[in-house]
């Protein structure tokens, strides 16, 4: 192992010879502006075992990596423009951007499901190293895993074993650095959208009848959904009924959702289960009893996820599902749908300035 | 109190937890979306392969013996969460947990998921030389639960004697944080970040109103919060992309509205209630900022907060549920349904 005090030579030799260690393979301790990381060359799955085995048990930590600049970043990542925003007000800095991989790297170094953690360390060494090399490095901290944080060469050494010891080759020694805390991660994968502009959802419109209409405060929206529901209510006690709502977050969907409540006589307050994914509510009306599911698909994004809740078994007369972010499942649910021609009504949430706009696709009876 | 070795199953969502405990002490509490299984997966795991249940329950269960250095001759009580939670989720753990008892021939205990939230300030490390709080010492106890799911307040006269004061009306605290989190792109899950940028921000830069203060109840609403919060983002994105100081602003004044609700409903509580000490559970209860305007509420009224002792306790866990049934006596039921809907009280 070669140690290279920093405040002995100038940036550009260290960076040379380090990256000359790197594309060797070598496994390189580095400073950064959070912690001392631990660097191989990330695209050399040699390299990338070596430091699997220096971490040891790694317990999921990320592996992330560094680059230079967000161009470097998208031959590695799938950056959508939450990300990108997230680049251009916090890179260079202590900030991880996990996005989708485009399975460039070396094996182990995304995560099983093909996410990837980016870093552009507001540390021009690390920089320079990576700019010279001309490949992304991993810039995991560099303890073991579960050890102390380090700041200093002898917070490392001091919890390694001989054999993790002996599988670095080059440490570069900036001294005692600043106690930052550990660089921030924002998951940007998940693809949901935060906000939908009006004509964003297209409405199924066969054998449906479109109506738009207005609301300007939460009662207006809730005697909107009890309207409807009233229009079918024959519908809804031969053969249920499937309610699919999407608008952007705080648009409305839950208070409708307590409109459907309010007119099924539900005494219960209705939450919004986003968390839970799945409400199940009784009720009775006018002697007729029967359940009301109240769902939120925002965090489903598969096929496999999506079946994991199924929804097919609680179709059947006398049942409403209230679905929200139904935009995100439709083309899984509506095969459903038709097989067991339950009728579907649709709205979608969009800002008016004031209040917003209901686009209705209501089912003909 | 028992001293009886227990097996606890927590599926009640997103993670598979197990958990070896007894009386209020734990010996392992395996979470499996967190770390100990080994998988390499980067970062923050993605949250709907989380509902992936039937793949991680038997591994989760093999780690939780294996960390808590016992085997199945030694486990005396299966307990296991009955809900509330997603069904299909709830289901995977309860079939396992009957499965276990029936094969080893020892009592099945179902436990309420929330009841381990209140009660998970009790939980000890295995180290601690008692095995708990004297049960007799815990009365008139005022618990919130605050997490992405829940924001309730309770209030515990004795262990197992629940009264339920008020909670949210629409969305839970923890999810107002992330989604608004989402809008100010901080990725999900949101709410971790809002605390770490809100600690670099202005907690004054941005106002925010203060909802439900003519209720007369002990409700809570974060849904007008949540809207407020996206016009004004949508208002001060119109112009130009909000900088990086705005978003530890807004994060700081965002998350201090969210608290400031709640420490303004316990206020209320603490004025007309007789408590003896105020409890707090729940992913959320993992929050500093949180904490902190909690003690500064309760300071005038000489009242102590008391918190998990570790991150790990505030998240959905099943350490928490074996503390619940490890410090009480609970009729076991061998024949238990999962019950998606139920309440503590």
């Amino acid at each position: 192992m070669k140690i290279i005090d920093l405040a002995k030579l100038s940036a550009e030799i260290v960076a040379q010879q380090a990256a000359t260690a790197l594309k060797a393979g070598q496994l390189v301790i580095f400073p950064t502006e959070t912690t001392y990381g631990a660097g191989v060359d990330a695209t050399n799955p040699e390299a990338v075992k070596k430091l699997l085995a220096y971490k040891a048990r790694r317990e999921g930590k990320p592996l992330s990596i560094a680059v230079t600049d967000i161009a470097m970043a998208e031959k590695y990542v799938e950056i959508n423009d939450s990300a990108r925003r997230s680049y251009q007000r916090f890179l260079p800095g202590p900030v991880t951007v996990i996005s989708r991989g485009k399975g460039v790297v070396a094996p182990g170094v995304e995560s099983e499901f093909g996410t990837l953690g980016i870093r552009i360390p507001a540390y021009p060494l690390v920089l320079e190293i990576v700019k010279v090399l001309g490949q992304p490095i991993t810039s995991t901290s560099a303890n073991g895993s579960g050890e102390k944080r380090p700041y200093s060469i002898s917070d490392i050494f001091d919890n390694l074993s001989g054999k993790q010891k002996s599988l670095i080759d080059l440490v570069l020694d900036a001294g005692t650095l600043p106690q930052n805390p550990p660089s921030t991660v924002i998951d940007t994968t998940l693809s949901t959208p935060v906000t939908l502009r009006a004509g964003e959802i297209k409405l199924e419109t066969e054998n449906a009848k479109l109506i738009t209409l207005t609301s300007t405060s939460e009662q207006e929206t809730k005697d909107i959904a009890k309207r409807l529901l009233l229009k079918n209510w024959d519908n809804l006690k031969n053969h249920g009924l499937v309610i699919g709502l999407d608008g952007a977050l705080g648009s409305g969907k839950t208070i409708f959702t307590k409109g459907v409540a309010e007119f099924l006589q539900i005494q219960d307050i209705i939450t919004s289960p986003t968390y839970i994914y799945l409400e199940e509510y009784g009720f009775e009306r006018h002697e007729v009893t029967g359940h009301l599911y109240h769902l939120d698909v925002w965090k489903i994004e598969t096929e496999a996820d999506f079946h994991q809740l199924e929804i097919q078994t609680l179709f059947g007369k006398k049942t409403v599902i209230v679905i929200e972010w139904f935009n995100q499942i439709k083309p899984w649910i509506i095969p459903m749908i038709e097989n067991s021609q339950v009728p579907l009504l649709q709205v979608v949430f969009s800002d008016k300035v004031p209040g917003r706009e209901l686009q209705i696709a209501q089912p003909k009876s | 109190m028992s001293d009886q070795l227990i097996l606890a199953i927590d599926t009640s969502c997103d993670e598979t937890s197990v958990a070896v405990t007894r009386g209020a002490r734990f010996l392992s509490n395996v979470v499996a979306s967190q770390t100990q299984l080994h998988k390499q997966y980067g970062g923050v795991f993605p949250t709907v392969a989380k509902l992936a249940h039937r793949q991680n329950i038997e591994p989760t269960i093999e780690a939780a013996l294996r960390k808590a250095e016992v085997t199945w001759k030694k486990i005396q009580v299966v307990a296991v969460t009955q809900g509330p939670g997603l069904a299909p989720a709830l289901e995977v753990g309860i079939t396992k947990a009957k499965e276990l008892a029936e094969r080893y021939g020892l009592p099945l205990i179902p436990i309420n998921h929330i009841e381990g939230h209140v009660l998970s300030p009790l939980a000890l490390p295995a180290s601690s030389t008692k095995l708990a709080l004297e049960s007799a010492a815990i009365r008139n106890v005022l618990s919130l639960v605050i997490s992405g799911k829940q924001s309730e307040f309770f209030l515990m006269t004795e262990v197992g004697h629940y009264h339920h004061l008020g909670g949210t009306i629409d969305d839970a605290a923890g999810e107002a944080l992330d989604k608004v989190g989402r809008m100010l792109d901080l990725g999900y899950p949101a709410g971790p970040i809002i605390e770490e940028f809100g600690r670099l921000g202005n907690d004054r830069a941005f106002e925010f109103p203060l909802p439900m203060t003519t209720s007369g109840n002990y409700n809570l609403s974060f849904s007008g919060l949540k809207t407020f919060a996206r016009n004004k983002i949508e208002a001060l994105g119109a112009e130009k992309t909000l900088t990086k100081t705005q978003i530890y602003d807004f994060s700081a004044s965002f998350q201090k509205a969210i608290f400031r609700s709640i420490c303004y409903k316990l206020n209320k509580i603490v004025q007309k209630t007789e408590i003896t000490e105020v409890w707090l559970g729940g992913g959320v209860a993992a929050n500093m900022k949180l904490r902190s305007m909690l003690r500064i509420t309760l300071k005038p009224y000489g009242l102590k907060l008391r918190v998990p002792y570790s991150k790990k306790l505030c998240g959905d866990n099943a350490a928490m549920i074996g503390v619940v049934a490890g410090v009480q006596t609970i009729q076991p039921k061998s024949d238990l349904e999962r019950e998606p809907r139920l309440k503590l009280v």
